[in-house]
């Protein structure tokens, strides 16, 4: 097999891995699933065209993650009426029972269907650059520095909004409880 | 303390926090609940498993890999300024024959519903290509409103320099109804690209008395027409499908493969003159013959 077949096959391989992680950046986005799969397959049939530009070193989750954002940020440009971007209220008052359960036992990560769907609702009632900052972030794990270069935006903004993103994300799971409050309930 | 729950913190800043998180106990509550939401966060990932179908589809783009011959953007570029260079001939030769054609194609939509209805009954047709399939799904998928447009430039030329160094063809609209002088009976309404195999292929939109027709052209190498009723016309051979209620058209020539999709109802030759009102067209019409 030549270098070239070798290095396709390799970032085929190393790409596919990421589809998962792809999609659901694309979901947040665009929230319609037939909107997320056409963004998916764009952005991998981008990727495949420009593969022979990423240099050896470079990320190639944080690339394929910006080369999507391009994509979605070009369509919104050419899009009549693009997405309204809604700030939401904070919902109050709602516990979620995963985070309770959290709460008295940090080991017991008991992830059932229920509880993922309401963090997913939760998420998606962010708004835009609060959502796409959660996933970047504490989904896929991208550091700061790439978040930057994804977003396009300085490492500060990204520190900056990740902090107001988890916090509007707290109060939309229900977590109310004080410190000092949560440790007086664990005694 | 978040910097040093996201791993961003230097190794110093680190023991830092570790000394000071030992000694302050509201602190180190602080910490933990914090630590504790993210750990429980992050635990949900994926939160959107892509579906297998999506998979399915995405290693296909993967297996094909990239094309084996991929002009960089930069050369592209510095060739079609070379061609243009000559090309005022070329070009002008190529646009009005590209003209001729669309404006054709447009009229046999129109037509092709009276030979469909004269041949219904009779052997039944090869099933559509792949390309008309591509094509149609892209129509539905623009009449959902799932297929946002790149560019809603309304002037051919705008749409043709949009696609330069995007595609490797050269796209070329017609602009006959203003060079005709007749009434502007439809609209162009913007353009993108769409994915087809390993590339991208040209999507135009276009709209005539608000209902939407779309045209998808890809290079000759990638896909050819086939199967469907077959209409010969200027020593092109022009295929009619009826896929899911659309009407389908596809063709090749000059290096390029189209396919227009339609749900337009007009019948017989009445319907072209709804688009044509010149000499030409109406001569052009009339060589329009089943095969």
């Amino acid at each position: 097999m030549g270098e070239a077949s070798t290095r396709n096959t390799g970032f085929s391989g190393a790409a596919l891995e990421h589809l998962d992680a792809l999609y659901g950046f694309a979901m947040v986005l665009t929230r319609d699933r037939a909107e997320a799969e056409d963004l998916v397959q764009e952005t991998y049939l981008r990727a495949v065209r420009a593969f022979g530009s990423l240099m050896p070193d470079s990320n190639l989750k944080s690339w394929l993650f910006a080369i999507m954002r391009n994509i979605w940020l070009n369509q919104l440009r050419h899009v009549r009426s693009g997405p309204q971007f809604v700030e939401l209220d904070a919902e109050e008052g709602n516990r979620a029972q995963w985070l309770d359960r959290v709460s008295n036992d940090p080991h017991a990560l008991y992830v059932s269907k229920l509880e993922r769907e309401e963090v997913r609702a939760a998420i998606g009632r962010l708004p835009h650059l609060y959502r796409e900052i959660i996933v970047l972030r504490d989904l896929e794990g991208f550091s700061y520095q790439q978040i930057a270069a994804i977003l396009e935006c300085p490492a500060g903004t990204v520190m900056s909004r990740l902090g107001r993103a988890r916090e509007k994300l707290r109060r939309l799971l229900g977590d109310l409880r004080t410190p000092s409050a949560r440790t007086a309930q664990v005694n | 303390m978040v910097f040093f729950l996201d791993d961003e913190l230097q190794s110093s800043e680190v023991k830092a926090l570790e000394a000071h998180l030992t000694e302050c106990e509201g602190c180190r509550e602080l910490f933990e609940n914090e630590r504790r939401f993210l750990t429980a966060l992050r635990g949900f990932k994926p939160l959107n498993p892509a579906p297998p179908e999506l998979r399915a589809q995405v290693e296909r783009i993967l297996s094909n890999g990239p094309p084996a011959y991929s002009a960089p953007a930069e050369l592209r570029v510095r060739i079609m300024r070379t061609m243009s260079k000559f090309g005022a001939s070329t070009t002008e030769l190529i646009g009005s024959r590209g003209a001729l054609l669309v404006i054709g194609l447009v009229t046999i939509v129109l037509l092709v519903g009276v030979w469909y209805a004269a041949k219904k009954g009779n052997a039944e047709p090869s099933p559509p290509s792949d390309f008309a399939m591509m094509a149609v799904n892209n129509h539905q998928r623009h009449l959902r409103g799932q297929l946002p447009l790149e560019t809603t430039a309304d002037a051919p030329e705008e749409i043709s320099n949009w696609f330069a160094g995007k595609v490797p063809f050269r796209v070329t609209l017609p602009n006959y109804q203003e060079s005709s002088g007749q009434e502007k009976l439809y609209e162009l309404e913007g353009a993108r690209l769409v994915g087809y195999k390993t590339d991208y292929a040209a999507y135009v939109a276009y709209s005539m008395r608000k209902r939407p027709i779309s045209l998808v052209m890809t290079s000759d190498a990638v896909a050819r027409p086939s199967g469907g009723e077959q209409i010969v016309s200027n020593g092109i051979t022009f295929h009619y499908d009826a896929i899911n209620g659309l009407k389908v058209i596809s063709w090749s020539d000059r290096g390029l493969t189209y396919a227009l999709v339609s749900d337009l109802e007009e019948r017989g030759q009445q319907s072209c003159i709804l688009c044509h009102q010149g000499t030409k067209d109406q001569d052009f019409i009339q060589e329009l013959k089943p095969r």
